[in-house]
Formats: C-alpha cells, sequence, structure tokens
C-alpha cells in the first residue's frame, strides 16, 4: 500500500503554497488555463507537507494501490 | 552554453528517456525562470530517492529553480544525502571526495576563467554541514582566503544524516545523536559570522520556510561570488528521519525553530556586493 495526496478540485484556488513547498519535484503541476494544481499521484512520497500548507483544505492523504 | 549540446537529434527522440525530453521541451535553460514558476516548468531535478519530508531535498528543489544562469552553472557537490539527489539533476555537476568540494570548486572556477574568457560561468559548492563546517573545513575557508570566486551553499540539516545521524558541528547544544549519547557538550558552529570576518562578501541563513527570500538568497550568493569574491549561503533544512519527527512537521520545525530563537534567517552584505546588487537588482525592475 503507498499513501499519495488526493486534490479535492473544487476547494482550490490555485494559491500555488503547495507546490512551494514539496520535497518532490514535478509532482504538483499547475495548470494555467483553469488555475489550478494537479498532483502526479506515482510520483508523490505521501509525506504530507502540502497538505499542512494548503489554506483551503483541499489536500489529504490517501492510501493508493493495494 | 550552446542549446544544440542538449537537444536530441532528429529520429531520435523516440529513443530517449520521456524525463530527457520533458527537459529539451518544457526545461528551464535560458528561459528566466524562478520559483514562482514552479509547477509550470519541467524542474531541474528529476524523480530522487531522498526520504518522504526531506528538508534537504525541499531546499535542493527550491535553490535549483533559483539559479540565474543554470546552463552555464557547475555544481561542485560532496558526500552525504544531497549526493544521492544529483545524479538526478539537470544542471552539470560533479562529485567531489567529502570534504573537497571548495578545493575542486576553485581549480573549476580558475580552469573555466582560463578556458572560457569571454563567457559567464557560475561554479556553485553545494554540500552538507559535515562536509561544510567539519571534515572540509579546512577547504572552505581557504577558499575564502584565498578570495575565490566561488559561491558556498551548506545544506544544515545539523547532522551527519547520510550515515545514520551521528552529531556535527553544526548540531545545536544539547541535542541526543549518535555519538552524542548525553546531548551534544559544544554550541552549533557561527559559521555565517566567520565567513564575514574572514572577508565573504555576501553571506545568509535562510530556510525553504520562505521560498521566495530563499531564492533571492540564492540569486545573490552567485551574482556576488561571480563580480565580487567569495559568499556563503546556509540554508536550514531538518532532517525528519534522523531527528525522528514525522515528515510533515519539517516546515513547522523551521517556525518553532525561530520562535525559540534558535534559529535565524540574515544577511552581512559588504559595501561593495550592496553596491553591485543595488545595481543588478533595480536593473532587473
Ligand atoms: C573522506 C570521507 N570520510 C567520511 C565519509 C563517511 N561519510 C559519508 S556521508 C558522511 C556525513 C555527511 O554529513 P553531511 O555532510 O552533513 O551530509 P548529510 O548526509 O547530513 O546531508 C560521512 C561522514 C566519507 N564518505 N568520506
Ligand atoms: S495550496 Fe491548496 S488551494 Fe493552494 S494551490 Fe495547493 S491545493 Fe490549491
Ligand atoms: S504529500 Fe509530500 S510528496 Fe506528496 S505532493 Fe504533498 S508535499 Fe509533495
Ligand atoms: S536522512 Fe534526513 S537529510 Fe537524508 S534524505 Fe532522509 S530526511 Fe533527508
Ligand atoms: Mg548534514
Amino acid at each position: 500500500m503507498y499513501v499519495a495526496v488526493k486534490l479535492e478540485d473544487g476547494k482550490c484556488t490555485g494559491c500555488k503554497l503547495c507546490i512551494f513547498i514539496c520535497p518532490e519535484p514535478n509532482v504538483l503541476k499547475f495548470s494555467k488555463e483553469v488555475k489550478k494544481v494537479a498532483v502526479n499521484e506515482g510520483r508523490c512520497k505521501g509525506c504530507g507537507l502540502c497538505v499542512t500548507i494548503c489554506p483551503k483544505e483541499a489536500l489529504a492523504s490517501a492510501s493508493i494501490g493495494n | 552554453m550552446n542549446k544544440n549540446l542538449f537537444k536530441i537529434s532528429p529520429g531520435f527522440e523516440d529513443i530517449m528517456p520521456a524525463e530527457y525530453r520533458e527537459l529539451v521541451h518544457d526545461g528551464p535553460y535560458g528561459k528566466n525562470l524562478g520559483v514562482s514558476d514552479l509547477g509550470t516548468f519541467k524542474e531541474l531535478l528529476e524523480e530522487h530517492p531522498l526520504c518522504a519530508g526531506c528538508g534537504l531535498a525541499l531546499s535542493l528543489r527550491l535553490i535549483l529553480a533559483s539559479l540565474p544562469n543554470p546552463e552555464d552553472t557547475i555544481i561542485v557537490g560532496s558526500t552525504g544525502c544531497s549526493s544521492l539527489a544529483f545524479p538526478q539533476v539537470g544542471v552539470h555537476n560533479i562529485h567531489s571526495l567529502f570534504g573537497n568540494q571548495n578545493a575542486v570548486a576553485s581549480g573549476l572556477k580558475r580552469a573555466l576563467k582560463l578556458r572560457f574568457p569571454e563567457k559567464t560561468k557560475d561554479v556553485v559548492a553545494i554540500a552538507g554541514d559535515g562536509a561544510t563546517a567539519d571534515i572540509g573545513l579546512d577547504m572552505v575557508m581557504h577558499s575564502w582566503f584565498r578570495r575565490e570566486n566561488i559561491a558556498t551553499i551548506m545544506l544544515d540539516n545539523e547532522a551527519y544524516a547520510n550515515t545514520g545521524g551521528q552529531e556535527s558541528g553544526m548540531s545545536p547544544q544539547g541535542t541526543v545523536l549518535y555519538m552524542a549519547p548525553k546531548g551534544k557538550k559544544f554550541p552549533k558552529i557561527s559559521l555565517p559570522e566567520i565567513a564575514r570576518e574572514v572577508g565573504c562578501a555576501y553571506v545568509a541563513v535562510g530556510s525553504p520556510a520562505q521560498p521566495r527570500p530563499l531564492e533571492k538568497m540564492v540569486r545573490r550568493t552567485i551574482l556576488v561570488a561571480r563580480e565580487i569574491g567569495p559568499t556563503y549561503l546556509q540554508v536550514f533544512c531538518p532532517c525528519p528521519t534522523n531527528y525522528k519527527f514525522k515528515p510533515q512537521e519539517t516546515v513547522a520545525k523551521i517556525k518553532q525553530r525561530e520562535k525559540e530563537g534558535t534559529f535565524q534567517t540574515r544577511e552581512y552584505i559588504t559595501l561593495e556586493a550592496q553596491k553591485l546588487l543595488t545595481k543588478l537588482e533595480e536593473g532587473k525592475k
């Protein structure tokens, strides 16, 4: 079982704070079109740092795979 | 750097790794991007094996995004946790024997000045606290005494993390670590103040808790080294694995230490460096 962060799309305001706190490169991507972030779950280590900084509670750690 | 050097020859695109193709198409080379643009370009750091929540990995990621001239930067690293990340870095880098990074960087910078007198090549030594303040202190200090045009960046996780968490000169007094079962007996080394006294033109202490100020410090460290003389940046990078806290607490640890007064961001800038920075930073606006 792996832990990765999941994004609740509707809550994200695109403030990018999560992008500046993640120790992993190229995991949280910002889309200029929709002004929101997207998570590359396969590269997330589930550390939870982004969860602690998101002002909108749009991110949560979750189990993925089995 | 001539961009054709890393571009893929026509017909070979499909056999190159996807990560390399992404770097060629969406990498930051020559685009003048920075920390604020993270998330919109292919980063210079690729998937790495450092621990979840590693403060050093976060700092390295921010430092790489802050380089003023990544295509013409050469990083000299040393043994330690960061050396596990450098094979995944899309900037020229050299691994030196533990503690030798500033000696290697000095020679490299001199050789580059001779070989490419008309070009700007930034040489940046990036190493751990053990490599910088303990075992490599001799090489670090002498590169400063000799006024080498190199930038020195310490990734300060306050321990020998890569060998399992022994005390280093940079661990705070009283910390219980391997080799310090009753708590470290002497205070954290004041390397920033030492750097200032021996004549580094720009000295700063920062952390990834403040990404944009850290970016400014990285840029200043490199630009002043380029034009004036040695510079030193110390980046506080808490280590969840050896200091035994949860990976999501890395940035909270920095803020807690700031509150306690045991970590302070600061800058020491000589008059000459201040003049240069004012000129460069005004020019940018
Ligand atoms: C000449 C030499 N001495 C000792 C070692 C063993 N060694 C490897 S990593 C390390 C500690 C690294 O500490 P630091 O520079 O703080 O980097 P960190 O792993 O904490 O990031 C030591 C002592 C070595 N590899 N080479
Ligand atoms: S911190 Fe939260 S609100 Fe801000 S961009 Fe990230 S997910 Fe969206
Ligand atoms: S949980 Fe950690 S690794 Fe995953 S996206 Fe958040 S900060 Fe990055
Ligand atoms: S041991 Fe500490 S410094 Fe090294 S990779 Fe793990 S968290 Fe980072
Ligand atoms: Mg260390």
